[in-house]
């Protein structure tokens, strides 16, 4: 049933009639754009807070793809090769490191090695591991940081962290603020989507993605595939489109009646408005995820026809689409649930993750590129934390927020460079230090935001994404 | 110019900076950038103003700024007025003073402090000029001035009466009776007014019919369930931990009660405050006064955070944090990190606030009780203690060896150091080390709560055994005492308040210094030896009568609950980057009044909305003056237009059914319930759909006011969710019983509920009208009475929705025939049970069978307490041919705990003997709440080698057959049956999806249905007692379709 019509206009002359009268005091709508195509023109501009505004300065990236692997994958398996860490595996950390808070306490356990091959990659001689194929197809693309630090040492304050700068919840998460600061170019979509890749909770649940203590407008959406992407999108079940229509009917009337009366109440306008603006989203978003309108060439190069990179592959590319039409901030959970959570077996763990990531992930990278919008769409790349140098249950690692590794493609990022060092065994970041606040201000820098004139009164109080804290990095565009 | 900072003109002094910050920033802040400002995208004329570099490049005409020479710069040439086209600020001249603080600044050469630089303060003093700041300057009461007469009700008329003539603006007439009681009724109690209340306020021609409704409404139980709602979003209140492990909070509960019972009591906001800080101090004994304690416990806790000391500090930063804003008013927040910026509040103000709470200690184990109700538990408990002592000797015997290990694995996880404290005993600890190793023992109790998990077989057996000998002495075991959520101290000595980072300098308490800069006085409270007293001194100067702040704020969140907009805009923030209040004197009439009459809040309110100001229409006669002068209308020309909240909306939509309970009191309940939404459970990282759409707060922190916002999200939930749906098929059932005839008088019944009113001749024409349309338009073929019949439920940690099924219900059944399920099989679901049976029934999960144990079939649930065998755990029993050839039941169980209101993932593979060899049996069962929780397995042999063959159906929640007391009582969602034994790697917990195996697959959404089966078998369940789907009554369907359109409307979501 994905091609029903919603909000039962199901002809487009029903729609017209329905348009007409619906439309008659809906508030600065821009109706006559509506009704000339049969279809919402894809960009059709926001009003009120969603509105487009210009950026603070120059923008290099117009949309955001964050590759968000929960749970914290480790840096010394992917992209930070350690050998000192494979000559001291055995040992205990040298007292030199001086004291560590794990989660789980081993923190004088055996060095653990990491068995990965390494090469560079590409022109620029990137290292990635043998865990990563397809990702190293990409490396002149990548601008690698492995020198990220983060506050958290457990998941929850990880994942709120690195989504709202602070350990703590309540904050609004910089897809929010992206939002906030640039709305939106596309009123038919929502402007900052959320994919996940399985039915699982993601750590902290969807405040992850909430607009903390600014309106809800701009908090992010978790978009499904399929018929509903949007919950509760169409019309239900049992209900015929004729009756729906006559509802939509009525109500228009009496809300018109109502707003007639208080003419004093904008708002009421906007709720008026809000109907039309679902119904818009109903013609807009199943079109938006139909992956059958995209080449078998497409498919297979996201992995779609592997049941390992299936749904990764389907993300990824939902991704791109998206960003096509001008959604400004996708995220997409892999491992949702903490699944790179290693602390045992990391070895099975992350050859799994690894394989079912790389292939579509490199493939976006690619595909953006060749489509023209990898110059428009920053990609990142990361989790909430690395991991350990030490070994946890013996062949796993614990949590490592003090030095880890992410990495940007895209959106004037100038690729194929490292950025940052850790130490001999990559417990600490030590040379470049990018504090997940310093990794927002640069996104959002990229996005055409000062993550300092960026801010948001709330109690009557300047609040900023980055806590006042930060500074875009440089090297990210320069080299 | 990318990544380069703004040009400065060299680092000012710190005079130059403190000049800038004290008189020139503010002046641009407040007068240039609301058109000339980068960070807010207004750059008229192409000057931004907020950056040196902006008024250094200027304008569209040049540079602004020229440093060091006033009379050439642009800025100073507008500010002046000197000539007739270039006037800035347009619409009046600057105060001179202003002035004159730009052009000197523009002489010492424009020096702009780095923003990132600490604030231009110096050395942590406060001046004159900061006292002078309007919120801490003493309270003063003005007599009302003489305005207003004919118009004026009370004194806060003429207040503002007298603002409303110096804008030679008129009020607005009183609003209509019916728009009064529906303003009076929602704002008093959340609920709207019901139509006898409104019919019988419209007739009451008595003059002080309006003050008795008011006296009427603030005497309702009600009240106290809306008003607490606003104090519960200032505290930060939930029901839950707000980290990965969300953890339910089993008596948070009661200080929401304390709060409701507060407020209904009328009881004086100082005695109210002081309970909150230091109930334990000041009241010792008072069970309401130490669970009124909790306010110091509603902060998030992360259960396994091993940097104990971090998460310490980020508690009493939380209630630090919190008092400033709830009693104070003022950001205090801002100087942790540094002295505030615009505001005389000094970092070390902040941390001197802290140290009134340096002593507390969290508990969980103090009873809120009186000595007498404990004296009589005690005694009835040593009774229970002395039957059993040997029962739980062995127990506790059986179980030390676990028990040891448990909390020795517990306790080296964490940092050496922190070891070290946790094992010293309590007497050698310092008391700071004491705090920090309480705190961290509960990671060690938290092991206890699940030693079950590691005891070996023959052990937990025996245990079981045990526990159910114990459990036969309950009879004589008193009911518990009621527990409190609250605080005691460490000792009489509190550990030390430090500034981080600044050498760690210590911190006695104290006040705010702009109030007052001496350190409090400390004294012993009497009673409470354990105590240092720090917080009872607190509370003593915050309810003294001349503080500038307590009256102040709390007048103010009334007025802001009663007009939308307090007298001060940001309620929590009294200082210099909030608003100044639009009447002073008036808010500082009613704060004086208040602390002089007893810190009433009813008596406040009831000046309120007495007042002729609250009466007021929202509709002027001639408003062509107030959108003028006053478009956002803060001197109060006319009355408002406001949403209702979400709490509102939640409520209304049960109350105009007639479903709303309005039981009071007690735990939380699941948010489908029909209590008061102030009732349900708040569960920070699962929050209810509909609150969250409405902007319910986060409950992370502090929330003094909410966001009205209107997005499509809310319109989609109004118009297409099943819960509307489900709530518009209540309302119109209750139209049907109301006024049984099908004409126009039920619709001026729907209109009196949901609005408040009658229908006008024209809406009641339109409406029946509509019904008549509508009722052609329904298709009567769509299935609508069984779906009507399902109830869906949010699972915690899951998406979409679950089947609730409630105990006693038949649960849902698909048509199977004997087709499948007859070889190896495997079920799978996710569950949460809301209760097991106190017997050892099985609650059914799914099965195919009758229980009849003579009859083939099988079937999956949960054990109830009283089981002999396997007390709450999961049953696969199977009725067939067993090895040897008989036929019979064998029951197979797992071992694992399943906890009530706990959601889990479970799958019971069933591989069959075959000739001599045994079968098996495999559970899987995963603990979805918390994610460091295995997926727990248990195999279990036996030896059915088939003959599980029968016609009946698979029932899911339910058993068919006459035996009743089998069905489930809880939610179920994702249920999947496979014609094979699963290994793990296929599980649904991990592969989503159908396979060419899968026999039936059912998630309950309402797409494609909920009743649909989502695998290519094609077969959907109905509920089980529905055997043929009736046709829908299209009548009642077009008139729930009129009340869904009442419930969507404006005015059923807005009161004015």
């Amino acid at each position: 049933m994905t091609d029903r019509p919603r909000f039962g206009l199901d002809s487009p002359l029903a729609r017209r009639d329905w348009l007409r009268a619906a439309g008659v005091g809906f508030g600065g709508l821009a109706l006559d754009a509506l009704l000339a195509g049969e279809t919402p023109a894809a960009e059709v501009k926001a009003a009120g807070p969603l509105a487009a505004k210009p950026p603070a300065h120059k923008a290099t990236a117009k949309s955001v793809i964050f590759l968000f692997m929960e749970g914290g994958p480790s840096h010394l398996d992917t992209f930070d090769p350690k050998p000192v860490l494979n000559k001291l595996a055995g040992k205990p950390l040298p007292d030199s490191f001086g004291s560590v808070i794990t989660p789980m306490g081993e923190s004088r356990s055996a060095l653990l090695a990491s068995p990965r091959q390494w090469k560079r990659h590409g022109k620029s001689g990137l290292w990635v591991s043998e865990w990563l194929p397809h990702t190293a197809t990409v490396a002149d693309e990548l601008a690698v940081i492995r020198s990220c630090v983060a506050d958290g040492i457990n998941h929850s304050a990880g994942v709120c962290q690195m989504n709202t700068g602070s350990i703590l919840g309540g904050r609004p998460s910089l897809g929010a603020w992206a939002t906030y600061g640039l709305g939106t170019v596309n009123a038919d979509l929502p402007a900052f989507v959320v994919l996940q890749d399985n039915q699982g909770q993601v750590v902290n649940g969807p405040r992850n993605w909430g607009a903390g203590f600014m309106p809800a407008v701009y908090q992010g959406t978790r978009l499904q595939g399929g018929a509903e992407p949007v919950p509760h999108l169409n019309t239900p079940e049992g209900v015929a489109d004729a009756q729906q229509r006559g509802k939509l009917d009525l109500l228009t009337r009496l809300n018109r009646d109502y707003a007639g009366r208080h003419p004093d109440q904008t708002e009421l306008d906007a709720r008026l408005t809000s109907y039309e603006l679902a119904f818009r989203m109903q013609a807009a978003a199943p079109p938006a995820v139909d992956l059958s309108q995209e080449s078998a060439a497409t498919n297979t190069a996201y992995g779609l026809d592997h049941k390992d990179t299936a749904t990764m592959g389907r993300n990824c590319l939902l991704a791109r689409r998206l960003v096509e039409r001008g959604v400004r901030f996708v995220q997409i959970y892999h491992g949702a649930g903490s699944k790179w959570d290693a602390h045992a077996k990391l070895e099975s763990n992350h050859a799994g993750l690894c394989r079912s990531m790389d292939q579509p992930v490199a493939a976006l990278v690619k595909d953006l590129k060749q489509r023209g919008l990898l110059d428009s769409t920053l990609v990142v790349w990361g989790g909430e934390f690395g991991r350990t140098p030490m070994s946890e249950k013996g062949d796993g690692r614990d949590h490592n927020p003090t030095g880890f590794t992410m990495w940007m493609a895209g959106g004037g990022v100038k690729g194929g460079q490292a950025i940052g060092t850790t130490d001999e065994v990559g417990l600490r970041a030590v040379e470049d230090k990018q504090h997940v606040h310093d990794l927002h201000a640069s996104i959002l820098h990229l996005m055409g935001l000062d993550h300092m004139g960026l801010i948001y009164k709330y109690k009557g109080r300047p609040e900023r994404p980055t806590l006042n804290e930060g500074e875009p990095c440089r090297k990210l565009v320069t080299g | 110019m990318l990544f380069a900072s703004a040009a400065g003109a060299g680092e000012p002094t710190r005079e130059q900076a403190e000049f800038f910050e004290a008189r020139v920033r503010p002046v641009l802040a407040e007068r240039c950038f609301g058109c000339h400002s980068d960070a807010q995208k207004k750059t008229k004329g192409g000057l931004v103003a907020d950056s040196l570099a902006g008024l250094l490049a200027g304008g569209d005409a040049g540079p602004a700024v020229i440093p060091g020479d006033p009379d050439a710069s642009r800025l100073i040439e507008a500010v002046r007025y000197a000539t007739e086209e270039l006037r800035m600020p347009p619409k009046a001249k600057l105060p001179a003073a202003e002035i004159e603080a730009l052009t000197a600044w523009v002489k010492m050469g424009a020096p702009w402090p780095d923003a990132k630089l600490k604030a231009g303060r110096p050395g942590g003093k406060i001046t004159a000029a900061d006292r002078d700041w309007w919120a801490f300057r003493p309270v003063v009461s003005v007599p009302p001035p003489a305005a207003g007469a004919g118009w004026a009700r009370n004194d806060l008329d003429r207040f503002v009466a007298a603002k409303l003539a110096d804008a030679k603006l008129t009020p607005a007439p009183e609003a209509a009776r019916g728009v009064l009681i529906r303003r009076l009724t929602f704002d008093l109690t959340g609920l709207p007014p019901t139509p006898e209340a409104v019919e019988a306020f419209a007739n009451d021609a008595a003059p002080d019919a309006y003050e008795r409704l008011a006296d009427r409404l603030l005497a309702s139980p009600a009240y106290g369930e809306r008003w607490a709602r606003h104090w519960l979003d200032l505290v930060r209140y939930a029901d839950s931990d707000g980290f990965r492990i969300d953890d339910y909070r089993p008596d948070a509960w009661r200080y929401r009660d304390y709060v409701i019972r507060s407020f209904n009591a009328d009881k004086p906001y100082d005695r109210f405050v002081s309970e909150q800080l230091a109930g334990d101090e000041l009241f010792p004994g008072d069970p309401d006064a130490l669970v009124a304690t909790g306010y110091l416990r509603h902060g998030i806790y992360e259960y396994n955070n091993r940097d104990v000391r971090g998460a310490w500090a980020t508690q009493l930063d939380d209630i630090t944090d919190t008092t400033a804003d709830v009693f104070l008013g003022v950001g205090l927040q801002c100087a942790r990190c540094h002295d505030h910026k615009f505001d005389p509040l000094l970092q070390k103000d902040y941390y001197r606030l802290q140290a009134f709470f340096a002593g507390i200690l969290p508990r969980e184990d103090l009873i809120a009780a009186t000595t007498e109700q404990k004296a009589a538990h005690a005694l009835k408990l040593a009774a229970w203690e002395a039957a059993t002592a040997a029962v739980r000797a062995e127990i506790a015997a059986l179980e030390a060896p676990y028990r040891v290990k448990a909390r020795e694995d517990a306790i080296d996880k964490f940092p050496p150091e922190l070891q070290a404290m946790i094992r010293k005993p309590a007497a050698a600890r310092t008391p700071h080390e004491h705090q920090l190793a309480e705190l961290a023992y509960r990671q060690v109790t938290y092991e206890y709560d699940r030693l079950d998990k590691s005891l070996k077989l023959a052990d937990k057996d025996r245990v079981l055994a045990l526990r159910r000998d114990l459990a036969k002495s309950d009879a004589v075991k008193p009911p518990p005492l009621p527990v409190a959520f609250a605080v005691s101290e460490v000792g009489p000595v509190a550990p030390p308040t430090t500034i981080p980072k600044k050498g760690a300098t210590p911190v006695e308490p104290g006040y705010l210094s702009v109030l007052d800069e001496s350190p409090a006085a400390i004294a012993p409270v009497s009673g409470v030896p354990d105590s240092t007293g720090r917080r009872a001194a607190l509370a003593r100067w915050l309810t003294r009568p001349e503080n500038p702040l307590t009256s102040r704020v709390l007048v103010n969140r009334v007025w802001q609950q009663h007009f939308g907009k307090g007298l001060a805009a940001n309620a929590s923030d009294f200082g210099r980057l909030g608003d100044k209040p639009t009447h002073p004197e008036l808010l500082d009439f009613l704060a004086a009044k208040f602390v002089a009459e007893g810190w009433g809040v009813k008596a406040l309110h009831r000046l309120i909305v007495t007042s002729a100001t609250y009466r007021q229409s929202a509709t002027h006669p001639a408003p062509a003056a107030g959108r003028l002068a006053d478009p956002e209308n803060k001197l109060l020309w006319r009355g408002g237009v406001r949403r209702l909240d979400a709490e509102q909306i939640r409520d209304a939509l049960f109350a105009v059914t007639g479903d709303l309970d309005l039981k009071a009191g007690g735990p939380g309940v699941a948010t489908g319930e029909p209590r008061r939404a102030v009732y349900t459970k708040l569960l920070r990282n699962n929050r209810d759909p509909l609150l969250d759409v409405f902007d319910a707060p986060l409950a992370f922190q502090s929330a003094s006011s909410r966001d009205t916002t209107t997005t499509p999200v809310q319109s989609l939930l109004l118009i297409n969710s099943p819960t509307l749906l489900r709530r518009s098929e209540a309302f119109a059932n209750r139209l049907k019983r109301d006024e049984p005839a099908d004409d126009p008088r039920r619709v001026s019944r729907a209109y009196r509920l949901a609005f408040g009113r009658a229908p006008t001749a024209e809406e009641s024409a339109a409406a029946v009208g509509f019904v008549a349309a509508q009722t052609r338009r329904v298709d009567p073929t769509k299935a609508g009475s069984a779906e009507a019949a399902f109830v869906g439920g949010k699972m915690p940690s899951r998406d979409g929705q679950a089947a609730d099924i409630k105990l006693g219900g038949p649960g849902y059944e698909a048509l199977l025939g004997d087709a499948a399920l007859k070889g190896d099989f495997t079920v799978e679901a996710y569950l949460m049970a809301r209760s097991v049976a106190d017997t050892g029934a099985v609650r059914t999960v799914a099965a195919k069978w009758d229980g009849d144990l003579a009859k083939p079939g099988w079937g999956v649930g949960v054990t109830g307490k009283g089981s002999r065998r396997k007390p709450q755990t999961l049953a696969l029993q199977l009725v067939g041919t067993k090895i040897d050839g008989s036929v019979g039941e064998e029951a197979v169980f797992a071992d694992h705990h399943v906890a009530l209101n706990k959601p889990y993932y479970l799958a019971v593979a069933v591989k069959l003997a075959r000739g001599k060899t045994p079968g098996q049996v495999t559970f899987w069962l995963k603990d979805l709440a918390n994610d460091d929780e295995p997926l727990l397995v248990a195999t279990v042999p036996h030896t059915v080698t088939g003959g599980l063959v029968n016609a009946l159906p698979l029932t899911i929640g339910g058993r068919t057959g006459p035996k009743h007391g089998t069905g489930f009582d809880g939610l179920l969602d994702d249920v999947r049956v496979t014609d094979a034994a699963l290994t793990a790697d296929q599980l649904l917990f991990t592969r989503d999806g159908v396979t060419a195996k899968t026999a039936g697959y059912w998630r309950f959404e309402a797409k494609p249905g909920v009743f649909k089966d989502t695998s290519a078998m094609g077969r959907d369940i109905r509920p089980a007692t529905v055997k043929t789907v009736v046709a829908q009554d299209t009548r009642q369907a077009a008139w729930a379709d009129l009340c869904h359109v009442l419930l969507n409307a404006s005015e059923f979501l807005y009161v004015e």
